[in-house]
């Protein structure tokens, strides 16, 4: 039961939830940033400093935000546009550095 | 942060100097709610017993991310504070004396010839500070993996001349500046502490509000601390010793403040590190475990939130139960005569277990 981040981070993305992350799992697409599901270990403390509240725990998302859940998963386990292996799990955002690539639910927002 | 165990003392001279050396049956290595059970139930086995964490006090996860919060999951308590929770495993293993070595990351592991172990060898973990823990079997109970506190972007080289992410020791910042940067309850506290000591406390925080228990925010605004929001360190500036931190606001104007020391409480990252080159089995670092909580090299075990087998469910209450299943089966490979089972603890009036035997 991971935390999610909704579409309201899309061209936002200050990175304050970045800084409070205890496992250094919230990953930097291009316009959006994604939590990797495998590794956020449901702390909640990204939650309270997003300027636009885009994130929330997957069983408390808005209607809206829905497909995220999936989509923030999605990021991680399918090989992004132009990529040939998924990110998987690597254990670090800032070993990974800006990615620089969004799925394509992001792209089409 | 609260003092470490009675128990550290005696077996942890002050001023202990690097490359001691521990002699045990048993190695724990983290001291999370997983490993104090694990060093409880060691003892019990009548196993002399050390716990090794890279924190400078036992708790893991639950001193290091959430002292404050009441738990209502753990089998027995209908609700709990974080804090309490973990005294009450540090009482509970401190009837067996086990020996604690804090503020120390187990680093390698081998055998007594320095290399890869096998089947029946004893074992030696050997800390970042050099010391070296002798052992016949080891229990991993490394949760998320080490805490480190999150460094100060741009401070790397004042570490040691000005900058810490830990108050060791309150008196060192007498008749001191000091600037404390971060939001959370551990920054506020030591401005509470550092008030009445230091000459001057000034707290530097990213955002408007603090995540740290409102009371003491209230008492720390009363106080003689400058509280300085929405602003963050640009920069470090001295010479042998840090005399100035210079600070940015939203704004863009940056103030300079004079200060001897700055103390930057930004949190801790985790990180399973070292333990990834102890040749045992690990998938997205995460140990592969048996049942009977075996890793893949012979005599290590593992329990709590860093194991991984098919139907995982990381909770303290399944901690607490892969911690028994550990060890009662650590003691079986360290003797192969004793039995698994352990026999129940109210057998046994003073509730001593194996060691009085
Ligand atoms: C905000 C929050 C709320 C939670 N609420 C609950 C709840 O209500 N109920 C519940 O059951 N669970 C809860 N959990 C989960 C719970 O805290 C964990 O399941 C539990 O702490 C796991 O215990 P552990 O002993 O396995 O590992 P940890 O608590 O992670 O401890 C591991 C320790 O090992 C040390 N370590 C790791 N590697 C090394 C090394 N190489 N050398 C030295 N030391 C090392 C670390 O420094 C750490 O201290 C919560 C977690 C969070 C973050
Ligand atoms: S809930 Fe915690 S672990 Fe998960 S993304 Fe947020 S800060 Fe990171
Ligand atoms: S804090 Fe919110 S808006 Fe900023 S990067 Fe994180 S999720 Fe996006």
């Amino acid at each position: 039961m991971p935390y999610v981040i909704g579409s309201e981070c899309i061209d936002t993305t200050d990175m304050s939830c970045v800084d409070e992350c205890p496992v250094d799992c919230i990953y930097e697409g291009d316009r959006k940033l994604y939590i990797n599901p495998k590794e956020c270990i449901d702390c909640g403390a990204c939650e309270p400093v997003c300027p636009v509240e885009a994130i929330s725990q997957d069983r408390r998302v808005t209607e809206e935000n829905e497909p995220h859940i999936a989509d923030n998963r999605r990021f991680f386990i399918e090989p992004l546009p132009g990529r040939d292996a998924p990110l998987g799990s690597p254990g670090g955002a800032s070993k990974v550095g800006k990615v620089g690539v969004d799925t394509e639910l992001v792209t089409d927002a | 942060m609260t003092a470490p165990p009675e128990s550290s003392a005696a077996s942890l001279p002050a001023g202990a100097t690097a490359g001691r050396d521990v002699e045990v049956d048993l190695l724990v290595v983290g001291a999370g709610p997983a490993g104090l059970y694990a060093t409880y139930y060691a003892g019990f086995r009548g196993l002399r017993t050390a716990v090794v964490d890279s924190l400078p006090e036992p708790g893991g996860q639950v001193m290091a991310l959430y002292p404050e919060k009441a738990i209502y999951d753990v089998a027995g308590f209908p609700g709990i504070k974080g804090r309490d929770l973990v005294a009450n495993l540090v009482a509970q293993a401190a009837r067996f004396d086990p020996v604690y070595v804090l503020g120390e990351r187990a680093e390698t592991l081998t055998n007594e010839a320095g290399t890869t172990p096998r089947a029946g060898d004893r074992l030696v973990v050997t800390t970042d500070k050099g010391t070296r823990v002798h052992c016949g079997a080891v229990v991993i109970t490394g949760g998320i993996g080490t805490f480190t506190p999150r460094p100060l972007p741009g401070g790397h080289a004042w570490e040691g001349r000005g900058l810490t992410y830990v108050v060791k020791e309150l008196a060192a910042h007498t008749g001191q500046d000091v600037v404390i940067v971060g939001g959370g309850d551990s920054a506020v506290d030591w401005a509470l502490a550092l008030a009445d000591i230091a000459t001057s406390v000034t707290v530097v925080h990213r955002r408007k509000a603090f995540r740290a228990h409102a009371a003491s925010v209230a008492d720390m605004e009363a106080g003689p601390t400058t509280v300085v929001t929405d602003a963050q360190v640009s920069h470090l500036e001295g010479d042998d010793r840090l005399h100035t931190v210079h600070v940015q606001h939203k704004d863009g104007t940056v103030t300079a403040h004079p200060a001897q020391s700055v103390i930057a409480a930004l949190g801790f990252t985790a990180d399973i590190g070292p333990l990834e080159r102890w040749g045992i089995d690990i998938a997205d670092r995460k140990i592969l475990v048996d049942t009977a909580m075996r890793t893949t090299v012979p005599g290590v075990y593992s329990a709590g939130d860093i194991t991984e087998y098919p139907g995982k469910v990381r909770l303290i209450a399944v901690g607490f139960g892969e911690a028994a299943t550990a060890v009662n089966n650590a003691a079986t490979y360290l003797d192969p005569d004793q039995p698994l089972f352990p026999g129940h603890s109210s057998d046994d009036p003073a509730g001593i277990g194996a060691a009085a035997a």
